[in-house]
């Protein structure tokens, strides 16, 4: 990697300087916040809620555990966990995104979620807990837009207890090069337009199917989290590997 | 595919939670039950089931097969292990203690969790008038439902009086089957006659004998 590459980074397809992609990610769920359940249900087609599902029956969270769920945006996977862990344990919410996390904090609210729920607005690269303190971490279709994400697995890594689990819930890369052709057509070209029909914004859409395909596939990320200390890492391909589960403990 | 029991389950605790919600007992037995949880596992197939209950209803987890401290069992309040026939006759009714003295049902931890639970599925008692109503408005709701019971009413008494004519006819009018009375009177006879053939026949042989005995003596 050359001196150059080091101060830039990209954001979907293009090349942006480090400092600016955040700003430009937080631009982006500024402009889907309001609209961002809805707009999952469309372009997933439900699906995301089973994905979701799954990661919670994969956390095997128990009363009076501690959860952290980093952008865990409108509080889907934080609604269930906060059942889960029960008034003796406690979830986090965690975003970096005020607009998301003003959404999810209204929506849990709304539905009587409180109590054992906490709110955070904080960076995933540097996470403001001290070490060991969490048995269970989610990251839900969240890595993709972090800045540095060897930075972000090493500082929840940390945080986790020795015996914790760290859940990554990610988009990856479609294993059949058949079905990998038809998920390109769908998001270059159907979801755009349905961004721009439903949340008048094309843009952020472009950016999520580029974000996708800038993401490192299954096998990368699961070297990934191994180099940042997790052990028995494993991922779980769903959806034909549109979106996979990977899961490491730390030892 | 990873996603179909996920897909299942999912459907499966939405119905319920959505019948209980319908359920106007149901939010009293659930304020008894919340936070408790509820391992259910079947021997054969093997499979595993956690339940959760919270307030407005239950969570219905599959814990990871692969992962040893999914079924930590401190993490439970309760542990049936059951074979998937157990748990036809549980759903059918049986009670808990009989089922376990047979040996087909361990429970570990709070046995009554179990029956609690049965409880509450089995009794569900849906208040589909008010559901209506919400739909409706009051009154066609209750012409509506009125309608209904007295359809279903008519119905139960129009199959009794069939079942009643049908019989009448069969039996007493155009005699094409015996009636009950006449099929015991007869098998009465029957044992009568069998009775007295069975005298006749040992009456036959010692005549026989009688017979064939003085041709062997000298």
């Amino acid at each position: 990697m050359s001196a150059s590459d080091k101060h830039t980074t990209h954001f979907g397809y293009q090349e942006v300087p480090v400092d600016e992609k955040a700003s430009r990610v937080a631009h982006v769920f500024d402009s889907v916040a309001a609209r961002y359940d809805i707009m999952n249900d469309l372009m997933s087609m439900g699906i995301h809620r089973l994905w979701k599902r799954l990661t919670i029956e994969r956390a095997s969270v128990r009363p009076g555990h501690s959860v952290l769920d980093i952008a865990g945006g409108t509080g889907d996977l934080t609604a269930k966990f906060s059942r889960m862990v029960g008034p003796r344990g406690r979830v986090v919410l965690a975003d970096i995104n005020a607009s998301m996390l003003r959404v999810g904090r209204d929506k849990l609210l709304d539905n009587g979620i409180s109590g054992n729920v906490e709110y955070v607005q904080a960076n995933a690269e540097c996470l403001p807990f001290p070490d060991n303190t969490f048995d269970c971490i989610t990251i839900a279709f969240g890595l993709r837009n972090v800045t540095d994400k060897d930075a972000a697995l090493r500082s929840m890594t940390r945080v986790l207890k020795p015996g914790g689990r760290l859940l990554v819930l990610e988009f990856s890369k479609p294993g059949n090069p058949l079905f990998s052709k038809a998920y390109d057509e769908y998001s270059f070209r159907l979801l755009p337009k349905i961004g721009e029909l439903v949340a008048s914004d094309a843009d952020s859409y472009r950016y999520l199917a580029e974000s996708i395909r800038m993401h490192p596939d299954q096998e990368t990320l699961k070297a990934m989290m191994e180099d940042a200390g997790l052990e028995r890492v494993e991922y779980t391909n769903l959806t034909g590997g549109i979106v996979a589960l990977h899961r490491g403990i730390k030892l | 595919m990873t996603l179909s029991p996920t897909l299942l389950l999912a459907g499966l605790e939405r119905t319920l939670n959505a019948l209980l919600a319908r359920d106007p007992a149901a939010p009293s037995r659930l304020a008894r039950l919340t936070g408790q949880r509820i391992l259910l596992r079947l021997e054969q197939p093997a499979l595993a089931l956690a339940i959760h209950f919270h307030p407005g209803g239950l969570d219905l987890i599959r814990p990871d097969l692969t992962d040893e401290t999914a079924f930590a069992e401190e993490g439970f309040d309760a542990v049936v292990e059951l074979d998937a026939e157990t748990l036809g006759e549980l759903l059918g009714g049986a009670s808990v203690e009989r089922l376990m003295f047979q040996g087909k049902l361990a429970v570990r931890g709070r046995t009554h969790l179990l029956e609690t639970t049965r409880d509450l599925l089995l009794d569900l008692d849906l208040d589909w008038e008010a559901e209506l109503a919400r739909w409706l408005g009051d009154i066609p709701a209750h012409s509506l439902a009125e309608g209904l019971r007295s359809l279903s009413r008519w119905g139960l008494r129009t199959r009794q009086e069939l079942c009643a004519d049908v019989g009448e006819y069969v039996f007493e009018e155009a005699r094409l089957l015996p009636g009950r009375h006449q099929f015991e009177a007869m098998r009465d006879h029957l044992t009568e006659v069998e009775i007295a053939t069975d005298r006749l026949e040992a009456r036959l042989e010692r005549l026989r004998r009688r017979l064939a005995a003085p041709e062997t003596t000298p």
